[in-house]
């Protein structure tokens, strides 16, 4: 189902869109597979640690209390209030370990629903949380554990735990909702339809203690996380407007879940996006695109690119709350990623109409691009070419000649060295484009001129022996357009008093 | 290959190093290539010549010294400064071998390097920061999240991974550091480069025999490692001196031809007399105990044994009856069996300038070591580079004659200290390794003073030992020389060289203990050789250095 994709492209342009769409496939997936790995990551550090008993008291010489799995079973199982409390604390204990938790073990002494229980017996708050604890962490393992957990009927349980009078149990039922809402969409809409969402926003309050905003944040993150479905729209407008309100946080971490809680909600089809700019959320995340934190500038700028993805209007907003005065240092950015956002983010301003087209050379945003394009990281490298591409298609005349002045045309030109004969195909095309304006300006011959000046014809007759056939008649068709043997004579360059050409790019006498 | 800029070739002073400098030269000539020469002896030299030169040269070329050491670090040179590093020191720093953008590397494919692999040694800068500030990369939070007994658990955890890490780092560079050894020889590096590029001639071949025969003589490289190298070097030479062959007769004055021998290992015996190359060899003395006197006598056994008159046998070999010579090595080959020497013969090459001259390859590299350490005072200190450099052109025989003289001298020399050592007991266990010092006074002490010749003494004097004493755990220890060095600054030079055994790998660990030895004791040491297993020490230090590195060893 890719029909979100399609919308990405406003470009009306041929083959560009086409190959756009496959483009954006491609880092979605690369996206996926980056989280994934650093969920491994996550598990990985538990498994490094020398074998550890099962006993607790391995763990803590101070206590003496030992339990076999045999015994946890039977006194969870049992009537005694005391025995309960003290084996669920055990597996609690053991479910906390930082290495291997036996969390199989656990499942299969079929003490969930037991612990579900647990759950409900007010009159017995300890119980209450380390079941909520246990269930926690067993929810934070596999698949398989989250649904062992879900199908021990924990989901209505924990949300009536939200509103204890506990503030340490609700807490932790808010972390296990959270640890279950991360699963995956079918769990996430399950918490939605028991109505978790009216329990949840109501923990938020301006006495809430930070710790504990944390905690709601990340579970509120999670339920407005993964596509296939969507979360349900009805869901999104309850969450947003806390959401904003957690997003002004000055918490760190809030902040950070808070956005990619947002950056989400905009990875979505148009009405959407307009959910988040109708917040009137956008000026903050521009505000936060600028922080100095990697873990907050990631985000957000992740926000406001999907922002940038939808209409005109939309896009609009992103501009009028200031982001193409972030870009240009994000551009600069030392971090590939970022300069990779970055680029992808003003490649969709630059398929805008021509009037943003126009605010975003106002905005002083061709100098960066074109050291992008001469030195940047060739992800981002790749993404600029994109800008110059679709700037080309929407920009008019007097915008072009502006790009060419800004001296795009030589790290254009050095990319057609590129092993990727997608980008090479996006530059020929583009180049195509500038032809075409300088035909408008009757200034083909110099622009003839330029192109050889800066080894671009020696490039472009190379490409004619690509092995990529796209490549080959895009490279072809430009020789023979602007580059036909019986004109060269009348092209021999002129050289200036100085010796330099006098149509040079340095010396701003290039007008077409 | 190294585009119009003037280059600055920096010449470590071993006989090796000589010889690729010659056939580099030689290439530069070929292409018009301009270079500086500058000598260097050791660590300080390179830094002061590199710091003089490093604002009009961009590109530095390095022979047999800058391998084994963080080039980088130790010279501070400027982004658009190149190296290009052609050095049989090992192992070879691992910066040096990971930065792809400032140091080249000249070595032969085939040279088992054994570097750690990247990703042990090294983290890249994103992983540090994912570590040191637990995960701010920006990445997606995790979907779900364990509560941990105590959260601080996790960023312990993370340090704890990491000093791991850092441990196993240690591990794998202190294994990868510990020994000294040789790779193959910068010559035949060298030569095999002018090879690939067409422009290989008779001459740098011989260069590259001499830098082979070089490590050979030095004792650098195990015996296979010889062979071997001596049979890719026989493919050329049959190559290059093929055509000389069929026409045997026409040999002119100015004509060279190599050619492969299986010839004895006695000591400059073709410039010498048979009976004094026999005495001055380390393979035939230490064998035959020379230094007593059974030893003596077992000589005299071995001459009547070959049935040659001692007259002949005592005088210049060139002069000797055509008639003995004809079957001289088989002769003296047979009876050594009999003495229990088995390889007195080794493959090896010679050379001849047209019908008169003709040097083995140890010949030359005897001689161009004695002129390169010849400790006769004149001139400015690069004069014996650039005569022992001048040695090895063809057009400077008389250069090479002088050479051979010294050689002699310096052979003899050698042989007398090691007599002397042995007969006086000056060879002592220290437990885990022998340890000699020489004392200011001995007759040619000033002769070891240098490097080189000190090494060969340590090698002949270590063969010797290990032939005269019965202890059988002795035999198996390395051994620790020292000798005055600069009398008035109080200072010795001191050497560590591996046990003398038949299978030895040739590998010295003696340059990082000496590094730990001077750290732990802070002995006022100078590391500058480019062997690390050779050291300057203040002679008051010595005895507290010792110390340290007997317990060290231990």
């Amino acid at each position: 189902k890719h029909r979100q994709h399609m919308r990405k492209f406003k470009n009306k342009g041929k083959d560009a869109a086409a190959l756009r769409m496959q483009r954006v496939e491609v880092s979605i997936e690369l996206r996926k597979a980056k989280k994934d790995e650093q969920i491994l990551k996550r598990r990985n550090i538990s498994l490094d640690v020398k074998e550890g008993s099962l006993s607790p008291g391995q763990d803590r010489p101070d206590e003496v209390i030992q339990l076999s799995l045999e015994e946890i079973a039977e006194a969870v199982n049992g009537n005694n209030p005391k025995l309960q409390l003290l084996a669920t604390r055990v597996a609690r204990r053991l479910l906390s370990k930082q290495k291997d938790p036996p969390i199989n073990q656990i499942i299969e002494l079929g003490i969930i629903p037991r612990m579900v229980e647990f759950l409900s017996g007010a009159d017995n708050a300890a119980l209450q949380f380390e079941a909520a604890w246990a269930l926690t962490n067993i929810a934070s393992g596999t698949s398989e554990h989250t649904r062992a957990v879900v199908e021990g009927g924990a989901i209505p349980a924990l949300i009536s735990l939200l509103s204890s009078p506990h503030m340490h149990i609700s807490e932790q039922s808010v972390w296990a909702l959270g640890n279950i809402a991360g699963d995956g969409p079918v769990y996430r809409d399950a918490l939605i339809n028991c109505d978790a969402i009216p329990s949840l926003l109501a923990l938020v309050s301006p006495v809430t203690p930070v710790g504990f905003l944390r905690n709601i944040t990340w579970t509120l993150s999670n339920l407005c996380r993964n596509k296939n479905p969507y979360p349900p729209l009805d869901a999104v407008e309850k969450i947003l407007p806390v959401l904003v309100c957690l997003i002004q946080h000055e918490d760190k971490d809030i902040i950070i879940d808070s956005c990619w809680a947002v950056s989400y909600l905009t990875d979505g089809s148009n009405d959407r996006i307009q959910l988040v700019v109708d917040t009137g959320v956008l000026p903050r995340l521009v505000e936060l695109m600028a922080s100095t934190h990697l873990m907050v500038m990631t985000p957000a700028l992740r926000a406001i690119g999907n922002v940038v993805t939808g209409t005109d209007q939309q896009t609009q907003a992103a501009i009028d709350a200031g982001v193409l005065a972030v870009l240009p240092r994000l551009l600069r950015h030392t971090k590939p990623t970022i300069q990779k956002e970055a680029a992808w983010t003003l490649s969709n301003i630059a398929a805008g109409p021509c009037q943003q087209i126009q605010q975003l050379i106002t905005c002083g945003l061709l100098p960066p691009l074109v050291e992008l394009l001469d030195k940047g990281d060739f992800k981002a490298q790749k993404e600029g070419v994109w800008v110059v591409a679709n700037f080309t298609t929407g920009g008019t005349v007097d915008q072009v000649v502006e790009l060419v002045r800004s001296g795009v045309l030589k790290p254009l030109l050095n990319l057609l060295s590129a092993k990727d004969s997608k980008t090479i195909l996006i530059i020929l095309d583009t180049l195509s484009n500038l032809f075409v304006a300088a035909e408008k300006l009757g200034e083909t011959e110099k622009l003839c001129l330029l192109v050889e000046e800066l080894d671009g014809l020696e490039k472009i007759e190379d490409l004619q022996n690509h092995e990529n056939n796209m490549v080959y008649r895009a490279a072809l068709n430009i020789i023979e357009k602007y580059f036909s043997g019986e004109e060269n004579s009348d092209l021999e360059p002129q050289t200036g008093q100085d010796g330099l050409y006098d149509f040079s790019v340095e010396k701003q006498d290039f007008n077409f | 290959l190294l585009s119009l800029q003037r280059v600055l070739l920096l010449v470590a002073s071993d006989v090796d190093a000589l010889c690729a400098c010659k056939i580099l030269q030689a290439l530069f000539q070929c292409d018009h290539v301009q270079y500086t020469l500058v000598p260097v002896s050791g660590w300080q030299e390179l830094e002061t010549a590199f710091l003089e030169h490093k604002d009009q040269f961009k590109y530095f070329v390095l022979i047999n010294c800058g391998a084994n050491v963080d080039l980088l670090e130790i010279l501070q040179p400027e982004e658009d400064t190149f190296f290009f590093v052609c050095d049989s020191h090992r192992p070879i720093n691992v910066v040096n071998v990971y930065n792809d953008t400032q140091i080249k590397l000249l070595v032969k494919q085939d040279d088992d390097l054994d570097v750690p692999a990247y990703d042990d040694i090294f983290r890249d800068e994103e992983e540090e920061e994912e570590d040191s500030e637990n995960e701010s990369d920006g990445s997606e939070p995790s979907d779900k999240r364990r509560r941990f007994e105590e959260d601080v658990i996790e960023r312990t955890m993370k340090r704890r991974q990491r000093r791991e890490w850092e441990a196993r780092r240690r591990e794998i560079l202190f294994d990868y550091e510990q020994y000294e050894y040789h790779g193959t020889s910068s010559a035949m590096v060298m030569f095999d480069l002018a090879w690939i590029m067409s422009k290989d001639l008779n001459d740098m071949l011989w260069w590259a025999i001499v830098g082979l025969t070089d490590q050979w003589v030095q004792d650098k490289i195990t015996q296979m490692k010889y062979v071997t190298d001596i049979g890719i070097l026989q493919r050329h030479v049959s190559r290059h001196n093929h055509r000389n062959e069929d026409e045997e007769n026409s040999l002119s004055i100015d004509c060279t031809r190599i050619a492969f021998e299986y010839d004895l290992r006695l000591a400059l015996y073709q410039h010498w007399s048979l009976y004094e190359s026999l005495c001055n060899t380390s393979y035939t003395s230490a064998r035959f105990k020379l230094w007593s006197v059974q030893g003596q006598k077992r000589l005299q056994e071995f001459l009547a044994d070959m049935g040659l008159p001692l007259k002949q046998v005592k005088q210049k070999f060139n002069s000797m009856d055509m008639t003995l010579k004809e079957n001289l090595r088989e002769m003296i080959e047979e009876s050594a069996n009999k003495f229990g020497m088995k390889d007195l013969r080794v493959q090896t090459f010679s050379i001849h300038f047209g019908f008169k001259n003709k040097f083995s390859a140890s010949d030359i590299v005897y001689a161009t070591t004695s002129l390169m350490e010849n400790t006769e005072k004149e001139g400015p200190e690069t004069t014996n580079f650039i005569r022992a450099l001048d040695s090895l052109s063809r057009g400077n025989l008389d250069k090479l004659h002088q050479g051979l003289e010294l050689a002699k001298k310096q052979l003899c020399a050698i042989q007398q200290t090691v007599a002397s050592c042995i007969c006086t007991n000056l060879v002592i266990s220290q437990g885990p390794f022998l340890y000699c010092c020489l004392m200011e006074g001995t007759p040619d002490v000033r002769l070891f003073s240098k490097p080189a010749s000190l090494c060969l003494l340590s090698k002949n004097l270590l063969k010797s030992f290990v032939c005269s004493t019965k202890n059988k755990r002795c035999k198996l220890l390395p051994l620790v020389m020292a000798a005055p060095m600069d009398v008035e600054q109080g200072t010795v030079i001191m050497v560590g060289i591996p046990p003398e055994t038949e299978s030895s790998d040739k590998k010295n660990f003696f340059g990082r203990a000496f590094e730990k030895a001077a750290d732990s004791t802070n002995s006022r040491t100078l590391h500058n050789h480019f062997d690390m297993s050779i050291i300057e020490l203040k002679t008051e230090d010595r005895s507290k250095f010792l110390d340290a590195l007997i317990s060290l060893l231990s």
